[in-house]
Parts: structure tokens; C-alpha cells; sequence
């Protein structure tokens, strides 16, 4: 097995639209190790989702190269699909499916009998403790519910690779908490883990490595630990950082800057 | 997996999805029916049974029946829920999924054929009492439910065309009024024969006339094998064209 679940070299994407082109990701290299929790992290609109989009075959790639799970995303999408879960971040469910029927129907399309399916979503929703709602059809779950039920929906097929984008976004604290045990428990079981973040707690929790992307570039790459090092290195801070700060830092949006245009837009 | 059993699988959650939203069923039954009230209530007179030989017995709903079968099978709405379902997400899902591309289309499309199949099953229901009655015993209603069906097929692959290229429920819904020309340009109050030299001309070329005459010879007459040809020749020609389509289509969605 290839050591690296996923590689990436010089990915770019443009979009290309009736008010012209906008360059999305220009030139990402990245290098996952099999077995590792990594950590995409940028600010609104500077990639994240645009790249896991094309690690999962979900979009055309401008220029560049990808492999997941050893596999060329272009050249056989099929074959990394195999391989892959993915949970956007828009959540992406059918409202008028009930929880069970759409995890019943998801691993049935990777290839689970009728019975191993219905299994599996027993498991499953368990696991992301929606038995009780699981008859009930999926339009009436709350956000939180969507979210946790497009977790489970990902890992049908115990995949090699999880990628999760903004897994937590709009959970409450212990729901979130609830999702990072279980993106531990399937680390812990050998899925590679590539996960976006607003919350770098988050990162710093769960993330054996994180890349920070910013408009469309990696600004900074390493473990957390590294990370703070460097900047404290560099700044000669007396403590540690938080990587609150190595964030602010690496995108170029320093505490001043960003009181400076809050007071800009109250005056 | 075989792409046999995926285009079940999400062929039965398609129908699934139309058996649980029936107010969006209603009116593909309702609209057709009413067109066949309609016209045979108001040319009923002018072509008498017993005095119109393109009857060949019958009375004019008869005749009218083929334009409401198409009408009803010609709704698309396969494709609203194909838009909901890429605005949703969840054709996202599907696409991140080891699906064979030609079930991710072919799903929906066979949900909508048997549904038009139970359609037409109700409009004949339906028509029977107008004195309607299929004259080609058996094997033509079998022919006829079929042909039915494989015509929603077709156009609910047009209208997934529109759907993947606009993503767009407006969009989508508008690109079905093409076919309101194409079911006028056709021979669908008197035979071709009948009609005005520029109206033969255009009805000729349109591919829907052939469908019509198809189910119409079912209808009135004894199984026309040339006729049937026609139809079922330009239902499996486009067929094929929007299945080529659709998915191409998917494959390049981005
Ligand atoms: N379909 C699209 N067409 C055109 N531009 C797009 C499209 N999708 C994204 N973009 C643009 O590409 C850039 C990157 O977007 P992307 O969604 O990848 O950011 P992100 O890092 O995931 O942001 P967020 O944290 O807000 O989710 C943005 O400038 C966005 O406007
Ligand atoms: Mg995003």
C-alpha cells in the first residue's frame, strides 16, 4: 500500500463563468500521510472546499495532479470512489428519504447486500445516535441532525480515506465534541482523515498536521506544535501561541488589522 | 455492482420520492383529463361516429386520447426533482459515490416510465366511458402502455438536460413548454392527411406525430406494424440520444 493517502502537485482550479474567471486554488501541493487526522484550515473563501471537491472526483481538475488512496483522481475517479467517504459542507441529503432508507440506500450502492445494508445502518445510526429518528423522514431533522446523519452516510463503507468539510459547523458543543471523538474512534481504525475547519480548537485537537490555505495558496504547513514554535521563534514571544494567532499571522489578518477594519466599519 | 441493480436501487427511491410528494402527481393526471373532456365536448359533433372514417366506430375521444397520453407523459418532473436534488446536495452524494454514470440518469428515467405506465393505465380507466376502447385487443394495450411509457422516458431525459445544464428549477420547469408546440404541430385533431399542406409539412418532420399515429393505430385499429415501427423507431432513436446525453452531461458535471 502507497504510504500517502493523498498527494497532490500544483492543483489549480479555475472557475470559469459568464462574469469571468475566478482562480479558486492556484498551485496546492499536498502530501497526507496513510493514518493521519490533517487539518485544511483558511479563511472564508480561500479554497478548501474548492480543493476537497476535487480530491473527491467532484470536480474537474484546471491543472495539476491528485492521487488518493494511491489512485489518480482523473484517471480513475471510479476506483477513488471506492476508496473515499466524503461530507460536505453543505450537507447533502434527500429530505424526503427517512435517515434509515438513505444509509440503507448509500451502502447498498457500494455494494452492500440488502441485509448487510440494513446491518450497517443499524450501526451507523446508532453511532450518531439517530435510532430514534431514523424512521422519520429526513426534511424534518434539525441542522444538527443533517449533519451528523451525512457523517454516518461517509462511512457506509469504512472508507480508506474520510474527507469531512466543516464537519462541525453548526453543532452544538457537545454534538461537536461527539463528532471529534468519532473522527478519533476512525482514525483510530485506520482512516486517513482530511478534515476543513473554521474552529482551529478543533484543529489543534483532533489534526496530527494541518495546512493553512489562503486565497487559493498554502501559507503554512507542519503540526500544530510546529507551527506555534515558529511563530514564537520568529516573533520572540516569552509563551507559546495559540494557533489562533499562527492563523491570524499565516493570512496576513493580524489582531490590529482586524480591530483596525471593525473600527473602520463602526466609524 | 451490476449498473442493472444501481438504476433499481435508484429507480425505487424515485418513485419512492413521487409516491410521497402526490400533490405533484395530481396534476399530470387532472390536465390531461381535462383536455380530453374538452375536446371531445366541443368536436364531438362535427366528427359523429357513425359518419367519420378515421374513427374506424369509434367516438372522437378516441381519437383525442393518444394527445392527453403524451400530455400526461410529457410532464418531466424527474427533472424538478433532479434540480432539487443537485441545489439539495444530494446528487453530490450520489456523484461522490462508485455509481455507474449511466444508473445515475437511467434511475430516474425508469421511475418516470412506470409512472406514465400507471398514468395511462388510469387515463384509459378514465376514457372509457366516453366510448373508448383499445381495438387492438390485449397485445395493443400491452403496446400501448409501453410506447407511452418509453415517450415519458425520453422526454423526462430532455427535461434532465435542461435540469443539469441550468441547475435551475425555473429553468427547468420553462424548457418543458417546448413540447406544447411540438404536441400542436402534429396531426392531433384530424389524421395528416386532413390537415392544411403547410401543417402536414410541419407535422411530418416533427418526431412526436409518429408517436401519436403509433398509439392511435392502437387505439382504432388492428395492430399497424408499420405504423408501430414508426413510433417505436423514433422513441428508441431519441432514447438513445438523450441517454448518450445525459450522460456525457454527468460525467462533465462540475
Ligand atoms: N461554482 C463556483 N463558481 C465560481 N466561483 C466559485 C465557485 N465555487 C467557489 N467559487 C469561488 O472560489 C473561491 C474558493 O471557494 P471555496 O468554496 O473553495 O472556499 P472555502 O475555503 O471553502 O470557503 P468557506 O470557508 O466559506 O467554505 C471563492 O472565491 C469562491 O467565490
Ligand atoms: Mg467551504
Amino acid at each position: 500500500m502507497n504510504a500517502l493517502a493523498i498527494e497532490a502537485e500544483g492543483l489549480v482550479k479555475q472557475y470559469r463563468g459568464r462574469t469571468g474567471t475566478v482562480d479558486a486554488v492556484r498551485g496546492v501541493d499536498l502530501s497526507v500521510a496513510a493514518g493521519e487526522v490533517f487539518g485544511f484550515l483558511g479563511p472564508n473563501g480561500a479554497g478548501k472546499s474548492t480543493t476537497v471537491r476535487m480530491l473527491t472526483t467532484l470536480l474537474s481538475i484546471t491543472s495539476g495532479t491528485a492521487r488518493v488512496a494511491g489512485i489518480d483522481v482523473t484517471a480513475d475517479p471510479d476506483a477513488v470512489r471506492r476508496r473515499i467517504g466524503v461530507a460536505l459542507q453543505e450537507a447533502g441529503l434527500d429530505p424526503r428519504q427517512t435517515g434509515r432508507e438513505l444509509i440503507e440506500l448509500q451502502a447498498r450502492l457500494f455494494g452492500s447486500s440488502p441485509a448487510e445494508a440494513a446491518g450497517r445502518a443499524e450501526e451507523l445510526l446508532e453511532l450518531v445516535e439517530l435510532t430514534d429518528a431514523a424512521d422519520r423522514r429526513i426534511k424534518g431533522y434539525s441542522g444538527g441532525m443533517k449533519r451528523r446523519l451525512d457523517l454516518a452516510s461517509a462511512l457506509v463503507h469504512q472508507p480508506e480515506v474520510l474527507f469531512l468539510d466543516e464537519p462541525t459547523t453548526g453543532l452544538d458543543p457537545a454534538s461537536r465534541l461527539g463528532v471529534w471523538d468519532e473522527v478519533r474512534r476512525i482514525n483510530q481504525r485506520g482512516t486517513t482523515v482530511f478534515l476543513t475547519t473554521q474552529y482551529l480548537e478543533e484543529a489543534d485537537q483532533l489534526c496530527h498536521r494541518l495546512a493553512i490555505i489562503d486565497d487559493g495558496r498554502i501559507v503554512r504547513s507542519g503540526t500544530p506544535a510546529s507551527l506555534k514554535a515558529e511563530l514564537r521563534a520568529r516573533l520572540a514571544l516569552s509563551s507559546d501561541p495559540t494557533l489562533d494567532e499562527v492563523f491570524l499571522d499565516a493570512t496576513g489578518r493580524t489582531r490590529e488589522r482586524v480591530a483596525g477594519e471593525v473600527q473602520e466599519v463602526g466609524a | 455492482m451490476s449498473v442493472l441493480v444501481q438504476t433499481e436501487l435508484l429507480g425505487r427511491r424515485a418513485i419512492r420520492e413521487s409516491l410521497r410528494t402526490p400533490e405533484a402527481l395530481a396534476p399530470t393526471l387532472f390536465i390531461p383529463v381535462f383536455f380530453l373532456v374538452v375536446n371531445f365536448g366541443q368536436a364531438g359533433r362535427i366528427f359523429p361516429s357513425d359518419s367519420t372514417p378515421f374513427l374506424h366506430g369509434q367516438t372522437y375521444a378516441a381519437f383525442q386520447l393518444p394527445s392527453s397520453l403524451l400530455l400526461a407523459a410529457s410532464f418531466g418532473s424527474a427533472a424538478l426533482y433532479l434540480v432539487e436534488d443537485i441545489e439539495g446536495g444530494y446528487f453530490d452524494k450520489l456523484r461522490a459515490a462508485p455509481v455507474s454514470r449511466s444508473a445515475l440518469v437511467l434511475g430516474r428515467l425508469i421511475a418516470e416510465g412506470a409512472k406514465t405506465a400507471v398514468l395511462t393505465a388510469a387515463l384509459i380507466v378514465i376514457a372509457l366511458p366516453f366510448g373508448v376502447t383499445i381495438a387492438s385487443g390485449t397485445a395493443g394495450l400491452v403496446l400501448l402502455l409501453v410506447l407511452t411509457s418509453l415517450w415519458g422516458m425520453v422526454f423526462a431525459g430532455f427535461m434532465q438536460l435542461i435540469a443539469l445544464k441550468t441547475r435551475s428549477a425555473a429553468a427547468t420547469n420553462s424548457g418543458g413548454l417546448v413540447f406544447f408546440p411540438l404536441l400542436f404541430l402534429t396531426p392531433n385533431f384530424v389524421p395528416r392527411d386532413l390537415l392544411t399542406r403547410p401543417m402536414e409539412i410541419a407535422a411530418t418532420f416533427n418526431p412526436v406525430t409518429y408517436v401519436m399515429e403509433a398509439l392511435r393505430s392502437l387505439i382504432l385499429q388492428d395492430l399497424q406494424w408499420d405504423v408501430l415501427a414508426r413510433g417505436f423507431g423514433v422513441v428508441a432513436a431519441f432514447g438513445a440520444l438523450m441517454l448518450f446525453l445525459n450522460v456525457r452531461l454527468v460525467r462533465r458535471y462540475d
